[in-house]
């Protein structure tokens, strides 16, 4: 996949007026945040290393994320979102038993431990999660279809689209205070966002068939 | 004597057309970056007031008469007037194909109209000084040197330049109480200066409320210069506040006005005088 | 609050019997806590979040703001769950004003008396004249920007500032708005188009779900809570309330959990204001021998007919680069199926406005229709393309859908909130509607690939109901329970009725009624 972004870095704004001192500091930690240690056992960590390398992977030529060490982070504090439904548990909980469940998914089927199988065994096991096809008595009462759509896929998506990485392969223009923006109507940014690429544009360019 | 007095306010006249080609040029450079010039046209004003200010601003500062306007002279003003009203032409346009049309918020925000407009009249008025300094008594039809004509024609810059920034000013809410001055006293050396092409007799007044019409231009920028210092960041985030606050070069144009109105003055007066 | 280390004087009471003690400081007890103190009272308003400065806590990063969230622990049930946290419910001094989206909109005047004249719903004990005053107050105070002329509704005042420029996605709805032959209008929003005293205008960073870095958004953090402290109001944060009191049928005080310890403040009124969730939960969880089913809860109604609004959206892709990260979402808007009841086969109102997703929102959009690995990092690369158009939806009052105690405690060892929620027809039959409807809008200005995300919702409103007959409500129109006469419910949870508006402007101007009201029955001795 070409990356319609390719010029565009959006860490480079960041000792301009549109990184805040509040947010520098954010995001520095953000990207020296290291795997908290005895938080999920071995296998459990790597059975997650490969959930985050399945369902969110990294964009090509740009730095590695830390969303696996947010995750583990947000397992560790057993932080919430202030809501979940009465038939999952809380945070740390709910992951532990859908790590140990998926492992012993891949194991029931591949004879092989999760982050030991192939990625299309991988995928083929997370689709199953997704739509509840699931054997593993491990699951117990806890139903494999909420824990992908209330409790996996948010948490990774939302820790996986907080990296400047995906930022800058998306376009989008990152932090943006003190200096916001001024050229807000279609076709127009200001020259510290990102630049399209002009072959993906076209790409893109599906319908132009209103006026302008 | 006579002769001298005409120069005087061809200068003066010169100097008010050059401030407005100033104000135009600096405005329009601002602007039309905001609008990253997405159309070629959009450079055109910023050569054309650039060349008026050169003559316009030449004239203003000599002290000698001049012979016949030169053609090259003569060629920058019609440039200037036909490149204001092309973008006067080009921007109810704009206007007219946005989301609401001719709506309050386009006119708010959209492509402004007295911008251009403010190009027309540095052109006629740049061509109005070089006549009258080479001694013309009209300028095609128009006669220039009572006075009354130029005073009329400046009186309705005034009152164009103050519709502006009534419009932009109720945009910003009138949220600082000094937000009203350029919508009360131009507005009243507009009407004063009218009243004189009307009348040719010099009040007072009108002299009176032009000098602090063009004191105010001055003061305006500085105000402006405090707005854009109002906005998140200060001038340290110039790239985006030059943008989004006050237009620091708008207000030099009612200075500019307001000076050329001066210099018509000064035509009428010698008729009243003699 | 407006510079950098700037610090304003507040006034300590100390836990002495204080005229009022509010808890929770958002739009409801926010608003009231300012302008109780401006009539004279002495208050103290706790919440249980935090004094914020926005100048230097904030971030421009929506997971570092996530500590503007309520995050504590909910249960959620019921035939459709609903999503808390983020999405409605704030912790932090200023409530949820802190994160809201501005959007500043008056009731169409039916909604008061829907039953009477919509027959739908439930009266409100007010009439909307009085209203009409009551939003004015608001909107001065917030300084909404707004256009010169609204298209729907009775005549109203023009606002006090002017609108501000529409961004892509909000050109995009005006023009389907167009295409279609709908009214469209910008949205009269509390966030300033010019300086106001020495906050700066809107810079449109598009940050505003993740608090406002610059103070150009007008919340009750920074517009009736400096004039609150400057009456002499405390504002006291991080102050977990868990039981009003109660003795001889009347309020006594609050016990609150602050710096480690369980307090308690003495009080000749309290006031409830935590939002349409922990009002309930509060008022449940007060319980005792003589109130067992909870404060002013004789009907029964508290906890119940619990409303959220319709928040479904439409989006697609264009051709055009939109970038609708940039300036406050929702710049423009319709309310014509608002305010034209004709071609409906359901009851009540909604509107459109723009959205303007960040980042891991619309990650969370794009993947919820299931959408993951490559194929999700492929279509966020087109996010500089999305647009859409996002409806808010009037939700009929069910006395099934609920808030109610779970057995499960929180880290105070509060019984937490059990949120039950479930759509009927009449929301079902309202969704198809809307979502054909942005369909079509989005269609006649090219958007291409669209897909209907049927799922989310917004605000919370109900569960302490007012109404006319203490039989079948839990307070009077001036927000006073009935059964305990010192006891006060103010915010979105005395609602009879949703409206298809944002609530913000409505539980403000709510709050000032009842400031008004309770300074006339104390200088008739009625308090």
């Amino acid at each position: 996949m070409a990356d319609p972004f390719s010029a565009y870095d959006v860490l480079a704004k960041r000792d301009t007026p549109s990184w805040n001192e509040r947010t520098r500091d954010v995001i520095d930690k953000r990207l020296a945040l290291a795997i908290a240690e005895n938080v999920l056992g071995d296998t459990q960590l790597a059975t997650l290393r490969v959930i985050v390398a399945r369902v969110c992977p990294d964009p090509p030529d740009r730095p590695a994320t830390n969303t696996l060490a947010m995750i583990v982070r947000k397992i560790a504090e057993d932080e919430g979102d202030g809501y979940r439904p009465h038939t999952l548990p809380r945070t740390a909980e709910c992951w532990r038993r859908g790590l140990d469940a998926i492992e012993d998914e891949a194991r029931l089927r591949f004879n092989c431990g999760f982050a030991s199988i192939e990625p299309d065994q991988a995928d083929e096991i997370l689709y199953a999660v997704e739509s509840g096809k699931m054997c593993s008595e491990l699951w117990g009462n806890l139903s494999p279809e909420l824990f992908w759509k209330w409790r996996l896929l948010p948490d990774l998506v939302s820790s996986h689209w907080a990296q400047p990485s995906l930022w800058s392969a998306m376009g989008f223009g990152g932090p943006a205070s003190p200096r916001g923006y001024v050229r807000l109507t279609e076709n127009r940014h200001d020259p510290w966002e990102a630049s399209e690429d002009a072959a993906t544009n076209s790409s893109h360019a599906l319908s132009q068939d209103h006026e302008e | 004597m006579s002769g001298d007095i005409t120069h005087r306010a061809a200068q003066w006249i010169a100097g008010g057309a050059t401030l407005v080609a100033g104000s135009v040029l600096s405005d329009s450079a601002i602007e039309h970056y905001r609008g990253s010039f997405a159309n070629k046209a959009m450079f055109l004003p910023l050569g054309a007031s650039a060349l008026s200010i050169v003559h316009d601003g030449n004239l203003a500062a000599r002290g000698a008469r001049t012979g016949a306007v030169g053609s090259w002279t003569s060629g920058t003003h019609a440039a200037s007037v036909g490149v204001g009203a092309a973008g006067l032409g080009f921007h109810v346009y704009n206007i007219a194909k946005q989301p609401g049309g001719f709506s309050l918020g386009n006119f708010f925000y959209q492509a402004p109209i007295g911008a251009p407009a403010a190009l027309v009249f540095a052109g006629a008025l740049g061509a109005a000084a070089h006549a009258l300094s080479s001694g013309a008594s009209a300028l095609g039809p128009v006669p220039l040197q009572s006075g009354r004509a130029l005073a009329g024609f400046t009186a309705l810059g005034l009152a164009g330049t103050a519709g502006e920034a009534a419009l932009l000013h109720f945009r910003g809410a009138y949220h600082n109480p000094a937000m009203w001055l350029p919508v009360t006293i131009p507005p009243m050396a507009a009407l004063a200066l009218a009243r004189t092409a009307l009348t040719g007799r010099v009040h007072w007044v009108t002299t009176a409320s032009l000098a602090a019409t063009a004191a105010l231009g001055l003061l305006g920028t500085a105000f402006h210069a405090y707005g854009v210092s109002r906005n998140m960041g200060g001038w340290k985030n110039w790239r985006q506040n030059l943008l989004a606050g006050p237009p620091v070069a708008a207000p030099p144009a009612f200075a500019g006005v307001a000076i050329a109105g001066l210099g018509a003055l000064l035509l009428i007066r010698r008729f009243s005088r003699g | 609050m407006f510079t950098h280390d700037g610090w304003v004087p507040m006034r300590d009471y100390g836990e002495d019997a204080v005229d009022f003690v509010i808890v929770g400081t958002g739009a409801g007890g926010g608003t009231l806590a300012c302008k109780l103190a401006e009539a004279g009272f002495s208050v103290i308003a706790m919440d249980a979040g935090a004094y914020w400065r926005p100048l230097e806590d904030f971030a421009s990063d929506e997971q570092e703001q996530t500590k503007l969230y309520w995050t504590d622990d909910r249960i959620v049930d019921g035939d459709d769950p609903i999503h808390l946290g983020a999405n409605n419910s704030g912790k932090a001094v200023g409530g949820s004003t802190v994160h809201y989206m501005m959007v500043s909109l008056r009731f169409r005047p039916e909604w008061f008396n829907s039953r009477t004249k919509l027959g739908y719903g439930a009266d409100w004990p007010l009439e909307w004249r009085e209203m009409w005053r009551y939003y004015r107050e608001a909107e001065e105070a917030l300084c909404i920007s707004g256009p010169v002329r609204y298209p729907w509704g009775p005549q109203r005042p023009r606002y006090p500032y002017r609108a501000h420029p529409l961004n892509a996605p909000a050109r995009y709805l005006a023009r389907g708005a167009e295409k279609l032959g709908i009214a469209w209008s910008e949205t009269p929003i509390a966030t300033l188009s010019a300086p106001r005293g020495k906050a700066h205008p809107c810079v449109y960073r598009g940050f505003c779900a993740s608090g406002c870095t610059t103070n150009a958004k007008q919340s009750v953090l920074n517009t009736w809570l400096p004039r609150a402290l400057a009456a002499g109001a405390e504002i006291r944060d991080l102050a977990m309330a868990g039981r009003v009191e109660t003795k001889n049928g009347r309020a006594t005080g609050v016990h609150y959990f602050r710096n480690g310890q369980w307090r308690f403040q003495c009080a000749r009124n309290v006031v409830v204001a935590g939002y349409a969730i922990e009002t309930p939960r509060l008022l449940l969880n007060s319980s005792s021998s003589e109130f067992p089913d909870g404060l002013a809860n004789s009907s029964g109604m508290v906890g119940k007919n619990l409303m959220v609004h319709l928040n479904q959206s439409v989006f697609g892709y264009s051709g055009d680069e939109i970038r609708s990260y940039k300036a406050p979402p929702s710049l423009a808007l319709t309310e014509h199926w608002n305010y034209e009841d004709r071609g409906k086969d359901y009851h009540g109102g909604w509107c459109y406005m723009a959205p303007g997703p960040l980042p891991a929102d619309w990650a969370r959009t794009v993947s919820a229709k299931g959408k993951w690995g490559a194929g999700l990092l492929e279509e966020m690369s087109r996010y500089n393309h999305a647009v859409g158009l996002k409806m808010v939806g009037e939700v009929l009052p069910y006395e099934r859908n609920r808030v109610s105690l779970s057995e499960q405690t929180d880290r105070y060892g509060l019984p937490i909130a059990r949120v039950t929620f479930g759509f009927g027809d009449n929301e079902r039959a309202m969704r198809t509607h809307a979502l054909d409807f942005m369909d079509r809008a989005l269609d006649a200005v090219g958007v291409t690939e669209r897909w209907r995300n049927e799922e989310e919702t917004a605000h919370l409103m109900g569960t302490a109901r007012m109404g006319e007959d203490p039989a079948t409500s839990v307070v009077n129109a001036d927000c006073r329970s009935w059964d305990i006469p010192n006891l006060w419910v103010c915010d979105g949870s005395v609602f009879p009725t949703s409206g298809g508006v944002n609530p913000s402007l409505t539980i403000q101007a709510l709050a000032c009624r009842t400031g008004d009201r309770i300074a006339e029955l104390a200088a008739r001795g009625e308090l």
